[in-house]
């Protein structure tokens, strides 16, 4: 059975993990791992240990940790799990690969304005170090109440790695028998200035292209996927990323998946500058899935309809 | 990541790790954790003008003798360690031999000897801060800022509420760092050794002052005041040894690991604290003038004024040791109130809010807290009312750590009183070390408490006739007291001896004192 590895700590930030983890595991059929990191000794160079006060922490951590397993809900299969590491970003990483786990879920923390995500330390450590996907969840999610995902939408950007995030985006909406929206970002700063029917016609060719490519894209995904899937393709066209993003409609229960950059090492999560506007934009959880990442072996646990959220129609 | 590693993921796809990654600290490690929290550059420079004040040329002699009564009261803290592992340390352990009360005062006094060097070692670093400033942009002036009472408090606090946050956010420097850091230490402390007596030997020293064996020999100290004086304030000197013996459970290696580096460690601070002692001796001499070391306007921070004469433009690597060595201080300080606080909080001496641990960096974030607002506002009121507030502080210090060491000490043979007939070994480390110990310890305390009520003690501080120092101490015990009383008043449960409480080593609550969930 494959799983999601949440990180968890006992604060807002952890609880929203916990809802988005909750959420993802529900929605797609896997195992939910609660994880909890703490530091490791051999990393003290200038504060002594102490073992007394490491099995107070240990005690409290695993307190903690039972207290959140004690919140999921039934049908959820979860289990929890007691980590030290040198930093809580190194921790995770370690966990998802001893657990086999499909992503990593962490929450964004508070200093995301406007309920949208922003990348704590942590964050800005793993989508930058991940060789799985990492799933972010903007602050205040756990009050959403979003129990399971309804819609997928994917970023499809026409550099390399969009084929894994493609890939990635329909093995989760096939697995959790959701619609696809596969959103082509236009930016139109790069039109620049000129005669303004040059603008239009350069502005429009931009768009086709665009389009092109997305189709494109849902062709060559949706090679040997389930029929019945429901993909829409979208272009989203503004002057900047921000505004692109914004002129998209959002549902509570939708998921977003983006890639990560051609910077990455291979199997690595590297987050370029136009996923970086889109992980601060977007308003729903977002998933940032690494540039080689082999879609085939997501989710695969998931035995054919598997998942049946309520309230989804295939 | 050790852990994970090692435990893999069982059967049942768990990876619990609970307890701890053992076998993570090697020697060298243990060494260079020793040498940080004795912080040889800040504890020099503090320490050495008291000292000298007190003993005069004697000041080799009494470093030395000053290990004796640490090392014996270190045998003993060890013991208790093994025996009862606990964050509250001296405060549970008091507790479990004497019950609460006393044990309340002897966390009280950890805790309130800790929050005195936190003070003291901010006001060091903020002396050294302008030094520094004032030599890399070769303006004297800027040095001279850290006299503005004003400025020095403001600084002063911005430096402990970096350190608070470091230390709520449990933010360590990388292994490595720390090696380069107290290796430079050690280096520049040498060098200015070196410097300083070949400085002596070319004739341009200040004041050449010849070594004579005399100044090896505790016993032609004049008096038996300035004896005491001088040992307590050269116990302060090896404070913070003690945890090299005590980190027994996570050092690697063999059994014997964590002695040879408490072996190690000590050998190096005792030869490193002769050799920077005789150097500046030698070359400054103990008159009163200029930068001699009878000098008391000098003798709150000694090298910051030793410095330059001795260095010349490479002084500014001294402000750099020095500096470097009270973050360290200062980071591995904090942690110590802030444990026995929360072990206290945790048990029911002090309000459960004591007790918290933050849920983001696992650190005992309130007790965290409430150890730098005391610190910040003592230190402040200290800067007002005190004409020489480093080196009263260190007077303090020297003497709370009498007070709680004492009775950690007594503690000890007091809980190990049945197990003499265990063996030589356990009657030599449980009764009778620590025994000797807590007395030296004991009287040490009694004699700089009597003997600072004089007016002229020290460094000359004083209100309304009588010393500031007695003041000090006296007003820290009885404010312990009324503490206590309130407590007991709020939460009569931890002292009518419900949950902790006292006994003997091989009762049936031996293994009470471990942090219950």
């Amino acid at each position: 059975m494959r799983s999601v590895v949440v990180g968890y700590l006992d604060t807002p930030a952890g609880h929203d993990a916990l809802a988005l983890g909750t959420a993802l595991a529900h929605t797609l059929g896997v195992r939910l791992d609660l994880v909890m990191v703490l530091h490791d000794q051999g990393r003290a160079s200038l504060v002594p240990t102490a073992p007394s006060y490491e099995r107070h922490l240990d005690d409290l951590a695993e307190g903690w940790l039972q207290e959140a397993a004690a919140e999921v809900p039934a049908g959820v299969t979860s289990t929890t799990h007691l980590v030290r590491a040198e930093t809580f970003a190194e921790g995770l990483v370690a966990a998802a690969a001893d657990l086999e786990a499909d992503a990593i879920v962490i929450g964004a923390g508070k200093e995301g304005t406007l309920g949208r995500l922003h990348l704590g330390s942590v964050g800005g450590v793993l989508v930058h170090s991940a060789p799985v996907p990492v799933a972010i969840a903007p602050a205040g999610f756990a009050e959403r109440g979003v129990r399971s995902f309804g819609s997928v939408t994917a970023a499809v950007g026409t550099r390399a790695g969009a084929r894994a995030v493609v890939d990635t985006a329909v093995a989760t909406a096939a697995a959790a028998r959701v619609p696809l929206r596969l959103v082509s970002l236009v930016t139109l700063d790069s039109v620049g200035d000129g005669e303004r029917r040059d603008r239009d016609e350069r502005e429009r060719a931009l768009h086709d292209e665009a389009r092109e490519h997305a189709e494109r894209m849902r062709d060559i995904a949706l090679d040997g996927v389930p029929a019945d899937l429901d993909v829409t393709v979208e272009i989203a066209p503004g002057p900047r990323i921000a505004d692109a993003i914004d002129a998209l409609t959002w549902s509570d229960d939708e998921l977003a998946l983006v890639g990560s950059s051609r910077l990455a090492q291979p199997r690595r999560l590297f987050l370029g500058s136009v996923a970086a506007k889109i992980v601060r934009g977007v308003p729903v959880p977002l998933v940032v899935v690494p540039r080689d990442h082999d879609a085939r072996t997501t989710w695969t646990g998931v035995a054919p309809g598997g998942a049946h959220p309520e309230g989804t129609t295939p | 990541m050790s852990i994970l590693k090692k435990s893999g993921v069982a059967a049942d796809q768990t990876l619990s790790s609970k307890g701890l990654s053992a076998g993570s600290v090697g020697l060298i490690g243990a060494v260079v954790i020793g040498i940080s929290c004795i912080a040889p550059a800040y504890t020099l420079t503090g320490a050495l003008g008291p000292t000298i004040a007190q003993v005069g040329t004697h000041l080799p002699a009494i470093f030395l003798v000053g290990f004796i009564p640490m090392l014996l009261v270190a045998f003993g803290y060890r013991e208790l360690n093994s025996a009862m592992p606990d964050s509250g340390t001296s405060f549970t352990w008091g507790v479990r031999a004497f019950g609460p009360w006393v044990g309340w005062m002897a966390g009280w006094g950890l805790v309130v000897a800790t929050i005195v060097v936190l003070s003291n070692l901010a006001g060091i670093a903020v002396d050294f801060f302008y030094l520094l400033l004032g030599q890399v942009f070769s303006d004297p002036s800027i040095a001279d800022l850290a006299a503005n009472p004003l400025i020095n408090v403001v600084t002063c606090l911005a430096f402990m509420a970096g350190a608070t946050v470091i230390s709520y956010r449990d933010m360590q420097t990388t292994q490595k760092v720390q090696y380069w850091l107290v290796g430079f230490q050690l280096l520049v402390l040498v060098g200015f050794a070196i410097v300083a007596f070949v400085r002596v030997g070319g004739g341009s020293a200040f004041d050449a002052t010849a070594i004579s064996l005399d100044w090896f020999n505790p016993l032609t100290v004049p008096t038996f005041s300035a004896f005491a004086a001088g040992l307590s304030l050269s116990i302060f000197i090896f404070w913070g040894w003690d945890v090299t013996l005590t980190m027994s459970e996570e050092t690697s290696g063999s059994r014997t690991t964590p002695g040879r580096a408490a072996t190690l460690t000590v050998v190096i601070i005792v030869l490193v604290y002769l050799l920077v002692s005789l150097a500046s001796m030698t070359f400054a001499g103990l008159g009163d003038e200029g930068v001699g070391l009878g000098n008391p306007d000098i003798q709150g921070n000694a090298f910051s004024a030793l410095a330059g004469p001795v260095l010349g433009p490479l002084a500014v690597l001294m402000s750099l040791a020095v500096l470097s060595s009270s973050a360290a201080s200062l980071q591995s300080t904090f942690v110590s109130p802030a444990r026995t606080l929360l072990a206290m909080g945790h048990y029911g001496a002090l309000s459960p809010k004591f007790a918290r641990v933050s849920p983001r960096f696992f650190t005992p974030g309130y007790a965290t807290l409430a150890s730098a607002v005391v610190a910040s506002v003592f230190y402040a009121v200290m800067r007002f009312i005190s004409e020489d507030v480093l080196w009263d502080t260190i007077t303090t210090l020297g003497m709370m750590i009498c007070f709680y060491y004492g009775l950690t000490a007594f503690a000890c043979v007091w809980y190990f009183r049945h197990q003499w007939r265990t063996g030589a070994r356990n009657l030599f480390f449980q009764i009778v070390a620590p025994g000797v110990g807590g007395l030296i310890l004991a009287v040490l305390f009694v004699t700089t408490l009597v003997d600072s009520m004089d007016p002229d003690y020290g460094s000359g501080s004083q209100i309304g006739g009588v010393g500031l120092v007695f003041l000090l101490g006296v007003t820290i015990l009885v404010g312990g007291v009324v503490v206590m009383l309130v407590n007991a008043r709020l939460r009569p449960a931890f002292f009518r001896g419900e949950g902790l409480r006292a006994g003997v080593a091989g009762d049936e609550r031996e293994g009470q004192a471990v942090l219950p969930e």
